[in-house]
């Protein structure tokens, strides 16, 4: 059986810590499959297993029962198959940008590299800041950064642990939309942890929706509509509505304050 | 204008440090011209620049000092390559730490001084000898900052490398040591400024050059202005060698200074 590549699934996966001899229960028996190509998110609060979910499919985290496949393969660590852009850009302070881009290309030679950092910060909107060293970046920049560092690996899925939590509201807004054109030039499989109701809505073709001690999966939701999407739509908010009853704080009148 | 070439140099604040050496120098010559103190015992700050100057134009001085600045290298690079070495084992591998922190610890709070009979009854009275005494004055700076900057890598780094599967020389290289950096630097800072300092206690035992060596001669033929001399150029000497360290550490680490000795 083959299986399209960037994809990615999690079959009967467990998890627990033992702690004073109590047996705490991260996740429990999740199943999901994110299709390649797809925009799926992780949408859950702090505290449900989803970051613990996203190191097992990075390969960091390597205890748990279950399975977790990439492409039919067991992941056995971490592996230039995946990308990761954590919620703090993790860049090296040492490092220029374009140094910072090119961290994970290490085995190819200068000229591969210099081609490939270039082509990977035209993409996120960088050009010319090769030479600058991330302490003279914005908070929105450094992640544009992280973004192409993960993306010049030349990933088949690309991880997002809360990639754009630390930054403010409308440069949040402005980075979804660039995430979403990232996505769609890329063509790659996309797996986005957050807590965002609307950023999961905006981006995801699928949201997970999680809820926690244990982890488990409460339900999935397919998102049909067409992109660009329209933060302000009925429908938008309906989904949203609909989201929110899962986390108890959905109301019996959603639209009550439009009236 | 000159108060403009004065700040370009940041000139202002070190000119507040000037004062004090300049007023202790009027009252030693006002002491010393009102005969407070015996001009044999006390030199005055004029006959002692007289000296120097007359050290300088016999080459004597210049001798003297490259004669210990020799030393200081060769036992230096000795006691913080060692430091250096051990340090990075102790901050990556919890287990080599566990094992020779206590004797560390323990041969620390041996004074510089007490090695001296042992190293005289190992290593005899001749160079290897000195360079030993350095050498062990410059390990434990080394040791310790090196300790530090490389069992402080953040989780957050180490986690980076483990994505991008840097692993052996290639992880040590390209994110442990840029990282402890700052550490390591000041380390070096540090462990050059005592090797500066000891490097005179070695030479009071058995030489034939070196600043030490100089003093200890002008004491046995009661030439104090020689030793007088002495003092200065040992307290310019260091001085001058952990002010430009701390150019090169600012330079280096790109701001990220890590501990500045606690005087600036």
């Amino acid at each position: 059986m083959s299986v399209e590549k960037g994809t990615l699934e999690i079959r009967n996966l467990s998890k627990s810590y033992v702690v004073d001899n109590n047996q705490l229960q991260i996740l429990k028996n999740i199943n999901i499959t994110f299709p390649s190509g797809a925009f799926v998110s992780i949408l859950g609060s702090s505290g449900c297993g989803k970051t613990t979910l996203l190191r097992i499919m990075l390969g960091l985290e390597k205890q748990y029962e279950g399975d977790a496949l990439i492409d039919g393969e067991k992941i056995k660590g971490p592996g230039s198959n995946r990308g990761i852009v954590f919620q703090d850009h993790r860049l090296l302070p040492w490092l220029t940008v374009g140094e910072n881009v090119a961290f994970g290309l290490d085995k190819l030679n200068r000229k591969e590299k210099k081609l490939l950092v270039d082509d990977h910060l035209k993409l996120v909107g960088l050009s010319g800041f090769e030479n600058a060293y991330p302490s003279n970046l914005s908070g929105g920049m450094a992640q544009r950064v992280a973004i192409a560092r993960a993306l010049a690996n030349k990933p088949e899925i690309l991880l997002l642990d809360e990639p754009l939590g630390a930054l403010d509201a409308l440069t949040r807004m402005y980075m979804q939309k660039e995430l979403e054109r990232l996505w769609e030039f890329e063509k790659i499989t996309m797996i986005m942890v957050t807590h965002d109701v609307e950023e999961a809505i905006y981006l995801s073709d699928k949201i997970v929706i999680m809820s926690s001690r244990p982890g488990v999966i409460k339900k999935v939701i397919d998102i049909p509509s067409a992109r660009p999407r329209d933060r302000a739509s009925s429908e938008f908010m309906h989904i949203k509505a609909e989201i929110l009853k899962e986390f108890h704080l959905g109301t019996e009148y959603p639209f009550a304050y439009a009236i | 204008m000159i108060k403009k070439i004065f700040k370009r140099l940041g000139l202002k604040d070190k000119l507040l440090g000037l004062i004090v050496p300049f007023l202790l120098l009027i009252i030693w010559q006002g002491a010393v011209t009102k005969h407070l103190f015996s001009e044999l015992l006390v030199v005055p700050p004029l006959t002692l620049l007289n000296t120097l100057i007359e050290l300088a134009k016999s080459g004597d001085l210049s001798s003297n000092i490259l004669a210990s600045l020799n030393r200081v290298l060769i036992g230096f690079l000795i006691g913080a390559s060692g430091g250096f070495i051990l340090g990075i084992a102790m901050g990556l591998s919890p287990i080599i730490n566990r094992t020779l922190s206590p004797l560390v610890k323990a041969l620390q709070q041996v004074p510089e001084f007490a090695w001296m009979p042992v190293i005289i009854l190992l290593f005899g009275i001749d160079e290897f000898a000195k360079n030993i005494f350095i050498a062990i004055g410059a390990f434990y700076p080394m040791l310790f900052n090196t300790y530090l900057g490389v069992s402080g890598v953040p989780d957050k780094y180490h986690e980076l490398a483990q994505v991008y599967q840097y692993k052996s020389h290639r992880y040590l290289a390209k994110v442990i040591l840029p990282s402890a950096l700052p550490s390591i630097i000041t380390g070096i800072r540090l462990s050059l400024g005592l090797s500066w300092v000891f490097v005179v206690g070695a030479e009071f035992f058995g030489t034939e050059a070196g600043v030490g060596f100089m003093m200890i001669s002008g004491r046995q033929l009661f030439q104090i202005d020689v030793v007088m001399a002495g003092l200065v150029v040992i307290g310019t000497i260091g001085f001058l060698l952990n002010y430009v360290l701390q150019l090169l550490e600012k330079k280096l680490s790109g701001g990220r200074v890590a501990f500045d000795g606690g005087i600036a």
